[in-house]
Parts: C-alpha cells; structure tokens; sequence
C-alpha cells in the first residue's frame, strides 16, 4: 500500500479538481452570458429568477433529458457486438438487417422492430416478456404485503411504554442499517446447499436440504425472504412515526365507550395511519418493483425463472449485448412504471392527503 | 435556521475554492515536469544510453480475471512489482474482476464510456465478442510469436490474425482426486459410477464440479461424440442425440447413481474437495496449486474417466490465458506494455508460473524445464491436455454458452427433459446468432 502523503492528496484532488473547476467556470460563463441578455440588453424582469434556475436546468438537461433522447434514439436502433460504440455502424433499426420480403408490416418490422420484440421474442434466453412481467407483480405484491403486516405489528409492538425500547428498535432497524449488497451477499452465503446457515438447520431437524440456488420456486422464495427482512424495518419506522402522532385522547374515549382493542385498531389507528401509510406502500411498491440488487444477486445460477424485469432487463444489454433490444425493453419498463405514477398522484389527490 | 443555511453556504463555498485550488495548483508544477521530462533523455543519454527511451511515467491500468484463492491475483501482483522495480518509470496497476464474465461485461461498457483499461488478462474466448465489436488490436507486428506453443496461439487466432499474446497453454479441466479417499482414478465412466456409489455408502460425496457453467458440459460433450459447432465452425449443432446422451448422463449421475451432490456451484465444490469430504472433483489447470497446497502428496491428476458407452475420451477445452492488448493504445504506453508483456513470458517467469501456480507455460523453451517433467501433477495435466480440443474463440461461441446454460442447469434441477433442453439450446443458439447481425 502506498501511504497517503500531501503528494498523493493533492494528485487526487487535481483529478477531481480539474472537473470542479470546469463546472465553476462553466457557470460563471453562462451566468453572466445570461445577465447581459436578460438584465443589461432586455432589461427582462425575471432576470434573477432565470439567472437561479439556468444551472439547474443545464444540470438536469445534460443528465436526464439528454441521456433520455439518447436512449430513446439507442432503442431505434440495431446496435450489438457486431455495430458496437461510436463507430456509428449501427443505423437506425433494422429495417437493413430485416429480409424485406418479410416486411408485412412497416411499423412493427421496421420502425419499432425492437419494441414489437419485447413482446414477440424471448426478453432472454427462454423466457418472454409476459411471464417475467407477471413474476415482477407477484414478487411486488408479495413483497409489499409481507413489508406492511410485519413493519405495522413491529411498530405497534414498539409503540407502548416498555423497558429497552430503544434496544428494540435499534436492533430491528439494523437490516436497513447495511448496505442492500452486503446483506444481499451474506444471505446468498445462508442459502448455500452445504454451508448455509437454513440448510444446516433442516438437516438437523432432520429434513430434507434444500436447493436454494437451482430450484425455481425455492429461489424465488429465498429471493423473497431476504426482501422482505431487509424491507420491514422502513416500513416499522415510517408507521411508528405515524402511530406516535395519533393522540390518546381518542384511545381513552374509545375505551370509555367499551371499544376493545380489535375495535380501537380497526376505527382509529388504521384510519389515521392512512395518510402515512399511503405514501410508504406506493413508494414500497415502487422500490420493491425496480428492486435490482437483491433478485439479481440471490439468484446467482442466473434462473431466469428469478428474473424480474430490471434484472432481465441489465441481462438482455451487458450479459447478452442486444444493446437496441433493451434500450426498447427500458422504456416498456418506464412505461409501466410512468402508468403507475399517474395513477398513483391521480388517487393520492382524489383521497384529499396532501390537502 | 437562517444562520445556519448561511454556515453552510459558507462552507460549500470554501469548499469549492480549496477544490478548484487543488485542481488549479498542479498546473504550475506539471508544467517543469514536463520539461524534467524532454530534458531528461539529454542527461541520461550521457549516463546510460539505453535506458534513454524509457525514461517517460507511463501507467498501465491492467484488468485480470485471476482470483486470490488459488493465488493467481497474488502472482500478478508479484510480476508487476518485479516489473516495476526493473522499470522505475512504469506504473503497473493491477485490477482484480471478479471473473472472466464480469471481466468481458464491464470492458466492454468501458470502452464503449471510453475509459477503457490499458491491458487485460484474460481468456482466449473473448477474442470472439472484442473483435467483433473491434476493442482489442492484433499482436502480431509486435511481437515474435514464434516462440510460443502452436496451440496456445490458435485458440486466439481469428481472420488470419492473432489477437492475444499467451501468458500460460492449457486452461482445461481435468479430473483431480483425493488419495486418500481413492487410490486410483477410475478410468471410464462405468467404474467411475460403481466407485462412486462405494465412495457414498460410505458417507463421502465421489464427484463435484460446477453444475452451473457448460464449460463443465463440453469435456462430456466430447466424450459422447459431439461438438458445438458444425464443420464451417460457426454454425450451432446443439439439438444432437450427442447432445441427449450428455445431459442424460449428467442427469443419471445426480438422479440415478447419486455420486454428485443435489447442489453444487464453483466455491462449494471447491471447499467440498479442499476440505476432503468430496473425492473426486473436475476442475481446471488453474486451480492446480491451491489444490497441492490443501492436500499435497494426496492429490492425483488423472484425464477425464473414458465414456464407457462410446468408447471416446471426453475432450475438455484447450486455450490458455492470454493478454490482450485494447484498440487505441500506442506510442509510449504501447512500448510499455510490450516491455511488461515480454517481462512475463520470458523463460524465468514461466518456470516460475509453473511452479508456483502449477500452469503450463505458453513459451516452448519452457517446456523443457524439469519443473515439468518430473512433476507427476503437471504430467497428468499434460496427458489431459493431449487429448482436449481448441476452444472456439468466435463471437457465435459466446452465443452457444449463453443457450446451453439455462438448459443445463434445467436438466440438472430436474427442471427439463434432456430431448426439450437440447432443442430449446439449439433454438436459443439460432436466436442469439440472428441478433449478432
């Protein structure tokens, strides 16, 4: 190892430094480029507010909106191994690569070859779009439900006077506390048909061992399991938040009224919990969607059988090159997810939440 | 909160200014740097007139799929430190990757980011995928390959060029047992099942290997008669009764006989036969050395068991690993990598790899060495090398690894018969390759 000297700080911070300067200068530039056109030539009186927004708006045209275009272009296109980079060789789609005698239709052989792909071919190696999809909402669903009732009894437990309280939620909160890869990792060793932690377990008891890593179903369920140890603690935490804000008055009027506990849960608590809980199952849904880390790390022997869509998706572009296809496949995927969104703010503001 | 906003502003902005300082300082000082630079060969010419070339910084970022656990990660890094030691000006970083994948995986996204590494240590097979998407240059005005074993150097050779400079010859698998736990290595495939159900009774696990990767499916492959690509080599022949009877035996030996274990990736069947609880394991010349580590005299070398059924040794894959050099790199950086390549393949370091990492040299001259030929190891690793095939280092390889992998894990998990996995590979094969155009 070389020591860390003033030398080999400053050589690394020149590395950084030379990018940051280039910003700083950069904003500068525009920022007075932008003054003298709108406060010394136009004498414009939203100078100011333009002179705040440029970066911002640079900033984000040059990472997302870019970026996007660009991808949006990719997924026209016919790129692969053999049309690779920026020696242009891959041409806007395949219309070249098609037979053209078996063009029947302009738009779905031509145009949009890729995206009629996504539907048509095999997304990998066997497994097509449908299945996968179908797998991702069962995964969500499975996942959402099961970070939900488990985050909401853990918080009701915890939300009593009691000794060691913070011990408790400290030690629960833990699995949220480590990095999504390192649990991912840890846990894919507890899955091991020798060496596991869960395996050694069953053959004590005297059961059968089980193939965690080749088996479809059991995969898929050792996917889930870690997903849902590492998801209840934000749950915990979000509803304990929301449980703390409750005031007792209505638990004492309740009891004075003789409602019993099912009954207080049922009328106050879940009521108003809601307008926490909402918020945290759609943004839980969301996350567990486009979880990649942990279906993508559990599932080592690549099953496709465990893929879901953003880890089927990473496989079609870096393991198997149809660098077109899944520029097409992401943006189904964004599609989807663009739905979700819509239909997610349209019922938050129906409901009155954030009024 | 208002002075608190007005703390940090503060701070951010320090922040910038010592940031951008830092950035702006070197610049006065690269400037001299680079005139110590040009002035140097003048005044080194006078002391040592051949060193006057050399006298540039270069660095070459190198990317390697070596691995620490059977010390191939720590020998590169000892080459390199040797190599700089001799070369005060050069810098050789060497970057572990997880394996060959990743390795193929993310070199290929960074020179498509154009931030590739400055060389690879690699596999002959990703000659296919970078040609094709033409990231590595061809070696063969840079170097006397002459000197080097004929069949290391095809297994990189593609349109009548060779794209790797080999590093060692062999890479093949071949069946290692534990004395101990078996005298003698079962020489066909009958004897191999009739040991292994002894081997179970008495609680011992017989064969491990990684169920996971077809690599570990072609030896058999071989060995019942098939091949993956027909004569032109490029197109698949995976849908064959060849095909069947491979898989049906890999399925017999976990469903009907038993001798290998439920479950069994890279890492498990490595520890299972490091550990002595597993007798016999089929793995590659690189794992060599950590095995005579963990098990020293009790290790046996044998060839693949014969297919009983066809009469055919099994014909594991032959290559070696190799450097491979990325487009685009030249002048100062490419005299250095060339002076770094010659450093490793020079006849002392080649005995040195076979002895501390007990790989077969890719240099002729080495072959000689009694570090070989009195080496019972490197002499079954010899005889399994004699009867494996070249490995296709084409770009419609890739295709057929990624087809006969889901399948192979489909039949061994039970999943699949062998008939509709070996169809659904040829038809994933077929696939893959239209997409390739």
């Amino acid at each position: 190892m070389e020591k860390l000297t003033l030398d080999v700080i400053l050589a690394s911070l020149s590395e950084v430094g030379s990018t940051v300067l280039f910003i700083l200068v950069g904003v500068v530039v525009l920022e007075a480029v932008l003054y003298l056109l709108f406060g010394v030539v136009f004498k414009n009186k939203y100078t100011l507010p333009i002179l705040l927004l440029a970066p911002a708006v640079v900033g984000l045209t040059l990472l997302i909106i870019y970026p996007l275009l660009w991808e949006f272009n990719l997924s026209l296109t016919n790129m692969s191994l053999r049309r690779f980079g920026d020696k242009a060789q891959y041409t806007w789609v395949a219309c070249q690569s098609a037979d053209p005698g078996t063009i029947q239709n302009w738009l779905t052989d031509c145009l949009l070859r890729n995206y009629a792909d996504v539907f048509r071919l095999p997304v990998l190696k066997q497994v097509y779009f449908f299945p996968v999809f179908g797998r991702t909402i069962l995964w969500t669903v499975i996942n959402v439900v099961f970070h939900v009732a488990g985050g909401l009894g853990l918080a009701i437990l915890l939300n009593r006077p009691m000794r060691g309280r913070g011990l408790y939620r400290t030690l629960l909160i833990l699995p949220w506390a480590i990095p999504q890869v390192i649990a991912a990792l840890a846990w894919r060793g507890e899955f091991h048909y020798e060496y596991g932690f869960l395996n050694i377990f069953l053959t004590r008891l005297g059961l059968t061992p089980i193939s965690w890593m080749s088996d479809p179903t059991w995969n898929f369920i050792a996917m889930c399991i870690v997903n849902i140890w590492l998801g209840i603690p934000f749950m915990m935490v979000i509803l304990l938040g929301g449980l703390q804000s409750i005031s007792q008055e209505y638990y004492e009027a309740a009891e004075i009224d003789g409602a019993g506990a099912w009954q207080q849960f049922r009328s106050i608590t879940l009521p108003l919990l809601q307008p926490v809980m909402t918020p945290a199952i759609i943004l839980g849904t969301i996350w567990t969607f486009n979880n990649f880390n942990i279906p993508f790390f559990i599932n080592q022997n690549e099953l496709e059988t465990s893929d879901i869509l953003v880890t089927a998706l990473f496989r079609a572009a870096f393991q198997y090159n149809r660098y077109g296809f899944s520029a097409a496949f992401a943006f189904v995927i964004f599609i989807i997810l663009l739905v979700y969104a819509v239909v997610y703010i349209k019922t938050v503001r129906i409901e009155g939440i954030y009024e | 909160m208002k002075r608190s906003l007005f703390l940090t502003l503060v701070l951010v902005v320090v922040l910038a200014l010592i940031a951008a300082c830092g950035g702006a300082a070197p610049t006065p000082e690269s400037a001299p740097a680079e005139k110590a630079e040009s002035a140097a060969p003048t005044e080194s010419a006078a002391e040592a007139p051949a060193e006057a070339p050399a006298a540039e910084a270069v660095t070459i970022v190198m990317w390697t799929k070596e691995g620490e656990a059977d010390g191939g990660l720590q020998y590169n890094q000892a080459l390199a430190e040797a190599f700089m030691q001799e070369n005060p000006n050069i810098t050789v970083e060497v970057v572990k990757k997880k394996d060959v994948e990743e390795l193929r995986e993310d070199f290929q996204t960074a020179a498509l980011a154009g931030n590739a590494p400055d060389l690879l240590w690699t596999v002959n097979d990703h000659a296919g995928p970078f040609t094709a998407a033409e990231l590595i240059q061809p070696v063969d005005d840079l170097f006397d390959l002459s000197v080097y074993v004929e069949g290391a150097l095809e297994a990189v050779q593609l349109d009548g060029k060779t794209w790797g400079v080999p590093i060692s010859s062999g890479n093949h698998l071949m069946l290692l047992y534990n004395k101990k736990l078996i005298p003698e290595a079962p020489a066909n495939t009958d004897e191999l099942i009739a040991k292994g159900k002894e081997l179970a009774a008495q609680g011992v696990i017989p064969l491990v290997f990684n169920q996971t990767e077809p690599f570990w499916l072609v030896p058999w492959l071989g060995g019942f008669g098939g091949k993956v690509f027909a004569e032109d080599g490029v197109t698949p022949t995976l849908n064959t009764p060849e095909m069947v009877n491979t898989l049906k035996f890999l399925y017999d030996l976990k469903y009907e006989a038993q001798i290998i274990p439920p479950e069994s990736d890279y890492d498990g069947s490595d520890t299972l036969f490091k550990e002595g609880k597993a007798a016999m394991i089929i793995n590659g010349d690189w794992s060599l050395s950590s095995y005579v580590e963990a098990l020293g005299d009790d290790l046996g070398v044998a060839p693949i068991p014969q297919v009983s059924a066809t009469g055919k040794m099994p014909a594991p894959y032959t290559a070696g690993t190799y450097f491979m050099i990325p487009a685009g790199i030249e002048g100062p950086k490419l005299e250095a990598i060339k002076s770094f390549i010659q450093f490793v393949t020079n006849e002392e370091n080649q005995i040195k790899q076979v002895k501390e990492l007990k790989r077969l040299p890719a240099l002729k001259a080495a072959f000689d060495d009694e570090a070989i030929t009195s080496d019972p190891i490197l002499k079954g690793s010899v005889a399994q090398m004699a009867v494996g095939t070249g490995m296709p280092a084409v770009l419609e390889m890739r295709c057929n690894w990624d087809a006969m992998k889901p399948e192979l894990q489909a039949v061994l998990a039970d999943q699949k018969t062998p008939e509709q996995a070996a169809a659904d590979m040829q038809a994933a094969a077929e696939t893959c390759i239209k997409t390739l155009e």
